[in-house]
């Protein structure tokens, strides 16, 4: 068992240095694989390269590692070399770079048996031989130099490499990030089968799929700190932190539901200054939105706060500690991600018709929520009573864990500002009475929050270049009717997010225009979800389109809301009949009934 | 709003109705200027026909009728307007009020414009400038109070399809005030229904004025449009209708004229969709 604790890594440049690894306590166990995922920069290949003592010259490391209760903290070189190999292996990234161009690849495997087992040379090929063959290899390609393969072969090579001494634990960074399918898929099982001959083994991978099918636990790494390590089947189906969340949705999958989504912000790396020997050092982030990095003020509060959909100011302040919830271990004061909106039990009718039967939605923080169904199944209903813009007749709403009902009563217009709303018509959503300026400013001027006109002027330009519209005077003096149906929907946008909500709800923000003009509202209404972190609850009859663009979706039939999960399981197990259905109906227009996915 | 300043002059009805209106709204306002002689004082011969110095003659208690016209003027306006106006606001207000609170509200000021509606103006009118003659102000006002009906139904009808509309639920979300919603996104859509109410009100303030001076419902001093017809009609085997009765009458006629061109073209000035463009 290789365990390493508090483990801290430093790129010592001058009086600065570049923190890659802070304060990491992982466990690589027998039997078991631990996959370490994050963005590129977050220190992955750092944290394993140190794991074999495998350190750039003007690395520091501090912290412990144990193999089997062996301290290797303080390990010479030349103790290092009867560990590495032997007992722990590695198959870095860049395959071909690993091997010397002038040697034989069957040379190179053999290499070990004979530095470390003291072979002899013509025994130590005919092993080496066996080795390839067992990846899959022809016997005669142990005669060809690095240049003569593939890079599947040569991955396959190091992996005959790395396990012939038959280590007790295997480190493998990214082995599979330049191969084609079916070299994949071999890769994958031979990690399989060393996992159960009992190899403790560290995966490092951008492929979350893969990860969570051959891992048992994911580690996920952002600079340099681990902020959550959970069961690998739950890495696509519940992961609890935003930014275990972000990953998973910025990952290509095969069974695309959403995907593609990305992250906003970026981060790029952590300097640590000693500015006086005597001082305590500290660090600040390169990258992050935040005003810090350009101050040498010391790092506060959590690392991912600044791109967080749900970050409070407190969150800024204090870094959180990595602390079990469930079955995971949690770096997030929230507790994970939290509901912004939860609805329970919430019940109207119009006259004596029910629009909606008691129904229980929870809107998850920074998500994409779809709310498919049928024209009549009440999702406009609940998506304005989720709004705050209807009352039910009973039932519980909790926004921001707090009471609807409270917030109407004393803070409309603090939840007005936190809610934005986009509606189906966009000629019918902007009075006809205002122009542009005076549109998209009404949401500031009701609220009374705009100050200076100066200002107003300002957060107006602001809004209408994020939705990409001019901000030319001329423009803003026209008049709704002189606009086209997709710059005024784009206008509602810039009106719905001008107050900086959490909250968009968007009740078929598309279905009034032309598929072109549908994609590209679409895309930018996503792009902003991304860029702001928003929440946003889409209300759509468009299974196709909720499929493409939600998180999870959520059936609505008859007032009821029949189904609800994430949206690959939605759509490939749909649960209710009534989601089968609307399956079916979407890809049938009279001529099959059957049902192709 | 921004108005496009060239559109509004390029508008003919809104020139002319304006220019029509501004000139006898002057006429009116500066009648103690423009008056050659005081309309009260009697020194002149009566029934003398126009010359130089009096331009349409004198009439039969020897005052000069030009001043008489101009006073009149102002008197039959300064009722139109103040009847119109107040008539107007009573019956938005209560239109508005209506449509957005609708339940009892709404069931108590639409009975009470049906009542209202069943009563001939002239009626209660007539009746109390018989038995105790208010002032004439206290008269418009009451005039309002018994013609806002109509307006009221009129915006209360289009107020109920509006307060429904998408960007007035929107403006609400947005945590508009009811006066805030009432003021921005009702008021001007309905602009162009009180507009072309206004000028109905102030034409019907108007000919209730003329026709209650023509009874001779006023005190008889008090100069009226109305008043000068009441007093000429007696001498109509004399020739004096080109001079005496025709002027007031021409006055009422480019009053109300005006009124109606002023509403139409206002009609396309607020309403943007009517604009070219």
């Amino acid at each position: 068992m290789l365990e390493c604790s508090q483990l801290r890594v430093c790129y010592q440049e001058g009086e600065h240095a570049l923190l890659a690894i802070d304060r990491v306590d992982l466990r690589l166990e027998p039997g078991r694989v631990l996959a370490l995922v994050g963005e590129s920069g977050s220190g992955k290949t750092t944290l394993a390269r140190s794991l074999l003592g495998l350190a750039a010259k003007n690395a520091r490391i501090d912290g412990a590692l144990h193999l089997d209760g062996e301290d290797l903290t303080h390990l010479s070189e030349g103790d290092w070399n009867r560990v590495r190999w032997r007992r722990i292996a590695m198959v870095g990234q860049n395959g071909a770079a690993a091997l010397n161009p002038v040697l034989s690849v069957g040379a190179q495997v053999a290499e070990p048996l004979i530095v470390h087992r003291g072979l002899g040379a013509g025994e130590a090929l005919a092993q080496a031989r066996t080795a390839l063959a067992a990846m899959g290899l022809e016997p005669g390609l142990a005669r060809h130099y690095p240049h003569e393969l593939s890079g599947g072969q040569i991955q396959r090579a190091l992996l005959a490499m790395a396990l012939i001494l038959d280590p007790q634990v295997l480190i493998l960074d990214e082995p599979t990030a330049a191969l084609d399918p079916p070299a994949r898929k071999f890769v994958g099982e031979v990690i399989r089968e060393q996992r159960r001959r009992g190899k403790a083994i560290l995966l490092i991978s951008h492929d979350l799929d893969s990860c969570r099918r051959l891992a048992d636990t994911v580690a996920v790494l952002y600079l340099g700190r681990i902020f959550e390590e959970l069961p690998a089947q739950d890495l696509f189906a519940a992961p609890r932190h935003p930014y275990t969340q972000a990953l998973v949705r910025s990952y290509p999958r095969i069974d695309a539901v959403r995907d593609l989504g990305g992250m906003r912000g970026d981060a790029f790396y952590r300097m640590v200054h000693v500015h006086d020997r005597q001082a305590a050092e500290h660090a600040h982030t390169i990258g992050s939105d935040d005003p810090r990095e350009t101050g040498h003020a010391p790092e506060q509060g959590c690392l991912f706060a600044p791109r967080c959909t749900q970050a409070q100011p407190a969150c800024r302040e204090e870094e959180p500690e990595l602390l079990p919830v469930g079955e995971h271990l949690l770096r997030c004061r929230r507790g994970g991600i939290v509901n912004l909106l939860e609805l329970y039990g919430v019940r109207k009718s119009y006259a004596h018709v029910t629009a909606l039967a008691p129904v229980d939605l929870q809107l998850r923080q920074g998500e994409v929520f779809g709310l498919v169904g049928e024209t009549g199944s009440g999702k406009s209903t609940l998506a304005m009573i989720a709004a705050g813009a209807l009352a039910p007749d009973s039932g519980k709403c909790l926004f921001a864990g707090r009471e609807m009902e409270d917030w109407l009563r004393q803070e409309q217009t603090a939840l007005a500002r936190q809610v934005g709303i986009v509606q189906q018509h966009p000629a019918l959503a902007v009075s006809p009475r205002l122009d542009v300026f005076e549109i998209v400013a009404e949401p500031l001027r009701i609220q009374k929050t705009a100050g200076m006109p100066e200002s107003l002027r300002e957060r107006v330009a602001r809004a209408l270049a994020e939705v990409h519209l001019p901000n030319a005077p001329e423009f803003l003096r026209r008049f709704p009717q002189q606009l086209n149906q997709g710059t005024l929907q784009r206008l509602c946008i810039a009106r719905a997010l001008i107050t900086e909500p959490l909250l968009l709800v968007a009740d078929e923000p598309t279905s009034a225009l032309d598929p072109s003009v549908q994609a590209k509202v679409m895309r930018l209404l996503l792009d902003l979800q991304i860029e702001k972190g928003l929440t946003l609850l889409l209300v759509t009859h468009d299974l196709g389109l909720a499929r493409k663009v939600s998180d999870r979706i959520g059936v609505m039939h008859a007032g009821n809301l029949v189904e609800v999960g994430n949206a690959a399981q939605v759509w490939q197990h749909p649960g209710h009949p009534y989601t089968r259905e609307l399956l079916n109906a979407s890809f049938d227009l009279g001529d099959s009934d059957e049902l192709h996915l | 709003m921004v108005i496009d300043s060239r559109r509004r002059l390029g508008n003919g009805r809104l020139r002319i109705g304006g220019g029509l209106l501004a000139l006898l709204l002057a006429a009116a306002l500066l009648a103690p200027w423009l008056s050659p002689y005081d309309p009260q004082a009697m020194p002149f011969v009566p029934l003398s026909l126009p010359d130089g110095s009096h331009w349409l003659g004198v009439n039969d208690a020897g005052m000069d009728l030009f001043a008489e016209l101009l006073y009149g003027l102002r008197n039959s306006l300064a009722f139109g307007l103040v009847g119109g106006f107040a008539a107007l606001a009573l019956g938005v207000a209560v239109g508005l009020m209506t449509a957005w609170y609708g339940g009892a509200v709404d069931a108590v000021g639409m009975r009470l414009a049906d009542v209202l509606l069943a009563i001939p103006l002239v009626m209660p009118l007539l009746l109390l400038a018989v038995l105790a003659p208010p002032s004439p102000l206290l008269l418009a006002l009451l005039l309002a109070l018994l013609s806002w009906p109509s307006t009221a139904r009129a915006i209360r009808a289009q107020a109920l399809s509006l307060r429904n509309r998408p960007h007035v639920a929107a403006a609400r979300q947005m945590g508009g005030s009811t006066f805030y919603i009432l003021g921005r996104h009702l008021l001007p859509e309905l602009a162009p229904l009180f507009l072309a109410g206004l000028a109905g009100k102030i034409r019907m303030a108007l000919a209730m004025e003329v026709s209650l001076a023509f009874l001779g419902l006023f005190e008889p001093g008090r100069k009226s449009l109305g008043q000068t017809l009441r007093d000429g009609i007696q001498y109509y085997y004399l020739d004096i209708w080109w001079h005496w009765l025709l002027p007031p009458l021409l006055c009422l006629s480019l009053l109300i004229l005006s009124l109606t061109l002023l509403a139409v073209g206002c009609e396309a000035l607020f309403d943007s969709r009517l604009r070219e463009g």
